[in-house]
C-alpha cells in the first residue's frame, strides 16, 4: 500500500470542514473585491473626509476623472512617478542587483558573507529610520559634507535642496536592490555550469556568455523581477514621503504621495478615489506588458 | 480533545485582550498635549475608579488621523482636534453639540467668549480650547549680531525683513536666513505661520482684501492683490533670491531641524508662534533656561504689514487647540467628565503656565502664576490685535490648496499660473457663485 493511501489528510474530514477552512479565503478575496469595488463607486463622486459633504456627498459622473488631466498635479506626479520607477526600479535596483549576483557567485568566504549581510540591512531596516538614514547623510552638514566634500576643499552642497530627485532614487536602489539580488542570485545558480564551460571552451568572452547564454536562460526571472519591482515602486510611499514629503514643489510627489495628499489633507476621498483607480490602471497596464513579455513564442 | 484544548485557548486569550480594551472611556491625543491630559487622566481614574484607554498618537499627521478615525467609526470618545478643524467635524455630525453639558459646569464661565466663538458652529460649542497662541518671527541673537544688525531687532516693513535676511547671507553665509513656512509637508503651518501672516499685512484691511474668506460677501477670496503680493513675497525669498532653502521645508523631522538651527545658531528668522518659547527648548517646558537666558540667544519680534499704504503696522492671526467629545461616545457621561477633569483649574493652570501657553480662561490669566510670568506678559498684549482664522467648512480644502498654491512658487510657475489654478480649484470645490476676484 502506498503512502498516499495511508495518509489521511485532515482536510479530508468532510465537506463541513473544507468550507469552515476557506472561509479565510473567501473572507481576503471579498475583502479586496469591496475595497476595490468601494474605491470605483466613489471615485463618481464628490464624497469628503469631513465636512457636509462626508455625509451628504453627489455623484458626479467622470469629473474628477476629467480633473486628473485638466488640472495640475496628476501628470505632473504621473510622470515623477514613472521617472522615479524606471530610474530606481528598473535600472538602478535590477541592474545593480544582476551585478552583484553575478560578481558574487565568484567571490566566497567572509568577504561574501560580509557583503551579503550589507547589502541585506539596507532591505531590512525599517523606511522612515532609512529616511533619517539618507537625510542625515545627505544634510548639509551630513557625513558625505564633513566626510568627503570638506576634506577635499569643496563648498557644501544641500543635497536635497539641489538634487531632491536623485537622492531619492540612490535612497530607493539602496533600499531595495537586495531583492533584485537574491533573485538573479538563485536565477544564475540555476544555470547550468557546463553550458557556462561549453561557451567558454568555444571562446566566449565574458560579455558574450552573459549576453548570449545566461541572459537568455534567466529571462523569465529578469521579467518576474521587473514586474514585482515595478508594482511596489510605483505605489511605494514611505521612504520619499519622509525623506522630502514630496518637494522641494512636486520635484518628487509621486502619485501615492498626491493621492495621500488629495485624500487625507485636502479631504477629497472622490478625487483621490479617481487618482488610485488610474494607479491601479496603470499599474495593470504594465503588469500585462510585462507577462506578455515573459510568454515564451509558440 | 486537542482541539478543544487549542479553542479554550483561544478563547482565554480573546477574553483577555477583550479586558484590556474594555475601558470605561477612551481618549485621544497628541504626544506633546501629554502633561495637560494625562495628570487629568490620572485624576479621573483615581476619582471614579473607572479606567480610561489613553491613545497617544504623534503629532505629524495627527489631524488627518482624528479626521479619518471619525469617518470610519473608530475614533475615541474624548478627541483632541485642532481648532480649525471643530466646524468642519461638527458639520459631518462626528462631535457631540456641549451647550447643554456645559451649563452645568461652574468653571465654564471662566472660558472667554470669544475663543469659544472659535470652537462653535451653527450656535453650538463642541469643544474646549486648550490654549490660543500669537505669531511672530524668531530669530537668533547671535547670528542677528554677527550680521551687525541693531538689537532689538524690530522691522517695519517686508523690506526690513528681506533686508536682513539679505544681511544675514552676506554676512554670515547662513543659507536660511529668513524661513516662511512654505509647500504641503508643513500643512497648516504654511498657511498660519506663513501665508496668512504676510497675506493680512499685504492690502488694506477691508472685507476680504487681506483674507482667505469675505465673510460679508459669504465667499472664498480665488484671487486677490493680497494673494499675488504674498505670493510675490515667497517667491523673492525663495526662487529669485534665496533667502532660504526649500529643503529645510520638507525635511524629514521639519520642527526639530528648525528648532536645532535657531538653537545652534544655523538659521537667521524663523516665522512662528509662541508656543516656540517653550518648544525651541523643549516642548514639554522641561527647559533649564530661564527666560533671560533664553532671550539672550533666541528672541523675537512682531510681524510687520507690507509697508503698504494703508496696511496694518502689525499683524497676527490666533489659532490653537481644543478637546472635543465623539457624538458616538458610548457613554457620554463618562467623557465629559474625563474632559472636566482635564480641564479643572489647578491642572489647566499649571500646564498653561509651564508651557508658556496662552490662556482661554480668566480665572488663568488673572492669576499671580500667569501674570509673573515674563514671556506671556510681553507676548499677551499681542493677542489684542489679531484675528482668527476662517473657520467656515471647507476651510481645511482652502488651507491645502493655498499649501498647494506657494508650492507651485516653488516648483517655478509664475505668480498669475499659480492663482489660476488655486482659483480653479477653489470653483472646482466650491462653485463659481461661492469664489470672488479682487481686482
Amino acid at each position: 500500500m502506498s503512502l498516499r493511501n495511508d495518509t489521511k489528510p485532515w482536510l479530508s474530514g468532510g465537506f463541513g470542514l473544507v468550507i469552515l477552512a476557506s472561509i479565510p479565503a473567501v473572507l481576503f478575496v471579498g475583502a479586496l473585491i469591496f475595497f476595490t469595488v468601494w474605491v470605483v463607486t466613489f471615485s463618481f463622486t464628490d464624497l469628503s473626509l469631513v465636512g457636509a459633504k462626508s455625509v451628504n456627498w453627489s455623484w458626479i459622473g467622470f469629473d474628477n476623472y476629467e480633473r486628473l488631466f485638466t488640472r495640475r498635479g496628476f501628470m505632473e506626479s504621473l510622470w515623477v512617478t514613472v521617472s522615479f520607477t524606471f530610474f530606481s526600479a528598473i535600472v538602478g535596483q535590477s541592474l545593480l542587483g544582476f551585478l552583484l549576483a553575478s560578481v558574487m557567485r565568484a567571490l566566497r568566504g567572509p568577504l561574501r558573507g560580509f557583503i551579503e549581510v550589507a547589502i541585506m540591512l539596507g532591505w531590512l531596516l525599517p523606511d522612515i529610520v532609512a529616511a533619517f538614514l539618507w537625510s542625515a547623510t545627505t544634510a548639509e552638514n551630513g557625513l558625505i559634507n564633513s566626510v568627503v566634500l570638506g576634506p577635499l576643499g569643496f563648498d557644501s552642497v544641500n543635497f536635497l535642496n539641489e538634487f531632491a530627485f536623485p537622492v531619492v532614487v540612490v535612497a530607493n536602489v539602496w533600499k531595495g536592490t537586495a531583492w533584485s539580488y537574491l533573485l538573479f542570485s538563485a536565477a544564475l545558480d540555476s544555470v547550468p555550469r557546463d553550458v557556462i564551460e561549453a561557451a567558454q571552451v568555444d571562446g566566449a568572452t565574458w560579455w558574450q556568455r552573459t549576453r548570449r547564454v545566461t541572459l537568455p536562460m534567466i529571462k523569465s526571472h529578469i521579467g518576474t523581477n521587473t514586474l514585482f519591482i515595478t508594482i511596489w515602486t510605483f505605489t511605494y510611499f514611505p521612504l520619499v514621503y519622509a525623506m522630502t514629503g514630496g518637494g522641494p514643489g512636486r520635484q518628487t510627489k509621486v502619485l501615492s504621495i498626491f493621492m495621500y495628499e488629495q485624500s487625507f489633507k485636502i479631504g477629497k476621498l472622490g478625487y483621490g478615489s479617481a487618482i488610485s483607480v488610474a494607479m491601479l490602471l496603470v499599474v495593470g497596464l504594465l503588469a500585462v506588458f510585462y507577462v506578455r513579455l515573459l510568454k515564451e513564442p509558440e | 480533545m486537542k482541539i478543544s484544548m487549542s479553542l479554550f485557548g483561544t478563547a482565554a486569550a480573546m477574553a483577555l485582550l477583550a479586558g484590556q480594551a474594555q475601558a470605561d472611556v477612551s481618549i485621544m491625543y497628541a504626544d506633546w498635549l501629554a502633561d495637560l491630559v494625562e495628570p487629568g487622566i490620572e485624576a479621573y481614574e483615581q476619582a471614579t475608579g473607572e479606567t480610561v484607554d489613553a491613545i497617544k498618537l504623534p503629532g505629524e499627521g495627527y489631524v488627518e488621523r482624528v479626521a479619518l478615525d471619525l469617518a470610519s467609526g473608530t475614533a475615541a470618545d474624548v478627541i483632541q482636534m485642532d481648532s480649525f478643524v471643530v466646524s468642519e467635524l461638527a458639520s459631518a455630525g462626528y462631535t457631540m453639540n456641549l451647550n447643554d453639558a456645559l451649563a452645568g459646569w461652574d468653571q465654564y464661565p471662566s472660558y472667554m467668549s470669544g475663543l469659544t466663538e472659535v470652537v462653535s458652529y451653527d450656535g453650538g460649542v463642541y469643544a474646549l480650547p486648550t490654549d490660543t497662541d500669537v505669531r511672530m518671527l524668531w530669530y537668533s541673537v547671535p547670528v542677528m549680531e554677527k550680521a551687525g544688525i541693531a538689537l532689538p531687532w524690530e522691522p517695519k516693513s517686508w523690506d526690513d525683513i528681506l533686508d536682513a535676511a539679505r544681511q544675514i547671507q552676506e554676512k554670515t553665509g547662513i543659507e536660511d536666513a529668513f524661513l516662511l513656512p512654505v509647500g504641503t509637508k508643513r500643512g497648516e503651518a504654511t498657511t498660519m505661520q506663513g501665508f496668512y501672516m504676510a497675506l493680512l499685512g499685504a492690502d488694506v484691511p477691508e472685507a476680504g482684501r487681506n483674507r482667505l474668506r469675505d465673510w460679508d460677501a459669504g465667499k472664498w477670496v480665488g484671487d486677490s492683490p493680497a494673494i499675488r503680493r504674498t505670493l510675490e513675497l515667497y517667491k523673492t525669498i525663495y526662487i529669485d533670491e534665496k533667502l532660504g532653502t526649500q529643503a529645510t521645508n520638507y525635511a524629514t523631522d521639519v520642527d526639530s531641524t528648525i528648532r536645532q538651527g535657531l538653537r545652534e545658531g544655523t538659521m537667521g528668522i524663523v516665522a512662528s508662534g509662541s508656543w516656540e518659547n517653550s518648544c525651541i527648548w523643549d516642548c514639554s517646558g522641561g527647559s533649564e533656561l530661564s527666560q533671560s537666558e533664553r532671550d539672550g540667544m533666541v528672541n523675537w519680534s512682531e510681524w510687520p504689514g507690507s509697508g503698504l499704504e494703508g496696511t496694518m503696522e502689525t499683524t497676527n492671526i490666533s489659532g490653537g487647540w481644543a478637546i472635543g467629545l465623539n457624538e458616538n461616545a458610548s457613554d457620554k457621561d463618562a467623557a465629559f467628565g474625563l474632559l472636566t477633569t482635564i480641564f479643572d483649574q489647578g491642572n489647566f493652570e499649571d500646564w498653561t503656565v509651564t508651557n508658556g501657553r496662552m490662556a482661554v480662561r480668566t480665572d488663568i490669566s488673572g492669576g499671580d502664576a500667569y501674570q509673573s510670568d515674563p514671556f506671556l506678559a510681553r507676548a499677551t498684549p499681542l493677542a489684542a490685535n489679531t484675528t482668527g482664522r476662517d473657520t467656515f467648512p471647507g476651510y481645511q480644502i482652502v488651507s491645502a490648496l493655498v499649501q498647494q498654491m506657494t508650492a507651485d512658487i516653488l516648483e517655478g510657475l509664475s505668480v498669475d499660473e499659480a492663482v489660476e489654478e488655486y482659483h480653479a480649484a477653489l470653483v472646482d470645490e466650491f462653485g463659481e457663485d461661492n469664489v470672488i476676484t479682487y481686482e
